[in-house]
């Protein structure tokens, strides 16, 4: 086979595989709705790695016996559903769906079980827990979300209809971080 | 936290592997390095032609020294050149650097990707004055396809709970250049990143990773072809991936691993690599089988166990066979605990030990029986280092104070094979396998450990005369070594039996002195007496070795 073909053909792979990972979040994006997650206070030892924050949400520990008192059937590593309402200022979630029982006027946002605990509360990772920052400016935020700290850090995040979800912007205390 | 945990358990049950083989193996005696690289140069000088070149390799069991194959300083630095500069643009991405727009940014990366490659693929193919420096940047071009995912991941903040996802989109697509271009660093970039990929998608979705195995099968080894590193890291990735499923109760991974690995054997017959892998997988697979159903004894394991030790002795593989009897006595004692769980039966460290102790000296016995001395060696280093280990653990008092109570079917069970050691060793002395002098010497050791097992196991609240009897085997096996290497003229027996005297030496003086209040005097004088009795015991030593040599 001609190599200049193969690499050409290898260009166009590449390509086409950039673009679609590209695309994908684009459309999560552009076609997505904007909902506010309002964040809580994670140990400071653990969320900042490098030059990334690491995000818990309200709606990353779901309390089953509000969000699906009539199922219990949670493995850890399992996708789930979860329908978000907007309430006064934060977006929360109210319920958890099938993947078969969605409205095409609700806001789902897909997560995978990351721990199922014992006393009803699932513990869930949405694909929106981390934040890339500049080398070095982390620590800004990092001081905000200190566990004590009076600041509120809020995510902007945009869900499209299948339930994916992208970072759109970090606020604290209502203003938006921009570097 | 599981990763970190696994892999350091992987670690240490590696070496606990590694060890002992290596001491079976023995390291490659630095005179014959020398002749291996000497039969080369004399040839070169024409002072031996190439027919006699091989003969002397034959007679040495040696192989050639492969020269092509060595990296030439050219490639070596061009090759660091291309990591270094894969390894800045990573960083560079990494430092998430704002001044450009994320679009352009990404342009810029892509564009200087493709370029590179096709730089590379122009330096390989078309102008064929610099291949080196084709390949190396064809390779270049893998390591700024990776730069390119991690940025765009970067810019839509895509977590970390979704590596895998980033490493699968790395490792993929540079297959091509691996397989088109016989890229032999790309090979090795691609293997590393499938074996992390592994780690990260079991992790992270917490399912086992059957994908891995079946592209390292259909793809990776494939294309390593006759690329042993490449072919190694493979192996080794399956055999991670293999060793890290008890942790996680994976049941039938290591299972469809092993036998992979074995049918890659039975295709490719000269490739020994498979074997050892297979038989270490299907220990791994044993293992977890065990960690998921603790009663259930795998008799299953049986099967594949014949089948591997009947490939061993048909390949003579040392090494395979010393992995082999290492899985024997492994799912041995895996059964006995299983039926101690069944009938409800204490699992007693003394009957254990004992048990273990009986196990070494059959291991002996069979590998004094061989027929081929190169065979039996791994029974007797096996069953050696196993009967003076079980003796060293009961001549702690301690040991013998805390276990006094054992249950019948563990005592019956001990009885039973040591009185298969006796009948073996009775049908060695019938065909007069005893009279040689070095014989008599094994046959020592070998009496003294079945009486003092015997006594032990008799009389469990002897305590003092239990400690002191198994004392006096550790004595007896320092002694046996010491004389057995000079009469076989070994120098590594030999100091062998200086070590377990050494360390018999130092054990019973921390036991007795250790309870001493003034801990100060604990260390003086066992400093003092160290260095005085290693001093005597050196200048003995070489006394020794000289006659031996002379």
């Amino acid at each position: 086979m001609n190599k200049k073909i193969i690499t050409f053909s290898i260009m166009i792979l590449w390509l086409i595989i950039s673009l679609g990972l590209i695309a994908s979040k684009q459309y999560t994006i552009s076609t997505g709705k904007k909902v506010l997650l309002e964040t809580v206070p994670v140990d400071p030892r653990d969320f900042l790695r490098g030059d990334y924050v690491i995000l818990s949400y309200k709606i990353s520990d779901l309390d089953l016996s509000i969000v699906s008192p009539n199922k219990s059937d949670f493995k850890r590593g399992k996708s789930i559903y979860v329908k978000l309402e907007p309430r006064e200022k934060y977006w929360e979630a109210v319920s958890v769906k099938e993947k078969n029982n969605i409205k095409t006027d609700e806001v789902i946002v897909k997560g995978k079980i990351k721990y199922n605990y014992q006393q009803g509360h699932l513990m869930v990772s949405y694909g929106i827990e981390n934040y890339f920052v500049p080398e070095g400016k982390g620590k800004e935020i990092e001081q905000s979300m200190r566990r004590g700290s009076s600041n509120t850090v809020s995510v902007e995040a945009i869900v499209d209809k299948f339930g994916n979800a992208v970072v759109n912007k970090l606020y604290i205390n209502d203003s938006e971080v921009k570097f | 936290m599981h990763i970190v945990g696994g892999l350091l358990s992987l670690l240490v049950l590696g070496l606990t592997i590694y060890l002992p083989i290596r001491i079976i193996l023995g390291r490659k005696n630095p005179i014959l390095k020398w002749l291996q690289k000497e039969i080369l140069s004399w040839e070169r000088k024409n002072i031996i032609n190439t027919e006699q070149g091989n003969s002397i390799l034959q007679e040495y069991n040696l192989k050639r020294i492969d020269v092509g194959k060595k990296m030439d300083t050219v490639k070596i630095i061009t090759l660091i050149g291309s990591i270094f500069l894969g390894l800045g643009v990573i960083f560079f991405v990494a430092s998430n650097w704002q001044e450009i727009p994320k679009h352009i940014r990404t342009g810029i990366l892509l564009g200087t990707t493709f370029i590179t490659l096709y730089l590379g693929y122009f330096f390989s193919c078309e102008n064929s004055r610099y291949p080196v420096l084709g390949k190396s940047l064809l390779f270049l071009s893998s390591l700024f396809w990776g730069g390119s995912i991690a940025l765009i991941c970067q810019i839509y903040h895509i977590p970390s709970s979704d590596n895998w996802l980033v490493v699968l989109l790395w490792a993929f697509p540079i297959l091509p250049i691996v397989y088109f271009f016989d890229n032999k660093y790309t090979l090795v970039l691609t293997s590393a990143l499938f074996v992390v990929w592994n780690f990260l998608y079991s992790s992270s979705n917490d399912v086992a990773n059957y994908y891995y195995p079946v592209i390292v099968f259909i793809l990776m080894l494939p294309m390593a072809k006759k690329f042993k590193v490449g072919q190694q890291m493979n192996i080794i990735g399956l055999l991670l991936a293999g060793f890290y499923c008890p942790f996680f109760k994976y049941e039938w991974l290591p299972l469809f691993i092993s036998i992979g690995l074995l049918s890659c054997y039975l295709i490719k017959k000269e490739e020994k690599e498979y074997l050892y892998a297979a038989s270490l997988s299907f220990v791994a697979w044993h293992i977890t089988y065990f960690s998921i159903r603790e009663i259930s004894p795998n008799f299953y394991f049986l099967l594949p166990l014949a089948t591997l030790f009947y490939l061993t002795y048909k390949e003579k593989s040392k090494l395979n066979l010393a992995i082999n009897i290492m899985s024997l006595i492994l799912w041995f004692h895996y059964t006995l605990y299983t039926y101690s769980k069944i009938f409800d039966n204490r699992y007693s460290f003394i009957t254990t030990v004992i048990i273990q102790s009986a196990i070494g000296i059959i291991l002996y016995i069979i590998g004094i029986s061989h027929r081929n001395k190169e065979m039996g060696s791994p029974y007797k280093i096996f069953g050696y280092t196993t009967a003076f280990g079980c003796t060293y653990l009961l001549s702690f008092k301690k040991m013998l104070l805390n276990n006094t109570v054992y249950s019948k079917l563990f005592f019956w069970m001990s009885l039973l094979l040591m009185f298969i050691a006796v009948v073996l060793l009775i049908g060695k002395f019938l065909k007069n396998y005893f009279n040689t002098k070095s014989a008599k010497w094994e046959l020592l050791a070998l009496l003294s450990v079945i009486i003092s097992n015997l006594f032990i196991l008799m009389n469990p609240y002897l305590i003092l005369f239990d400690t002191v009897v198994a004392n006096a085997v550790l004595v007896v096996f320092a002694v046996v070594n010491i004389f057995y290497g000079v009469e076989e003229e070994n120098p590594a027996i030999f100091n062998s039996g200086i070590a377990i005297f050494v360390l018999f030496v130092i054990t019973r003086y921390i036991d007795i002195f250790w309870e001493l209040k003034e801990k100060s005097w604990f260390f003086i004088i066992g400093g003092l007496f160290m260095i005085i009795g290693g001093m005597y015991l050196e200048k003995q030593r070489r006394k020794v070795l000289e006659k031996m040599n002379k």
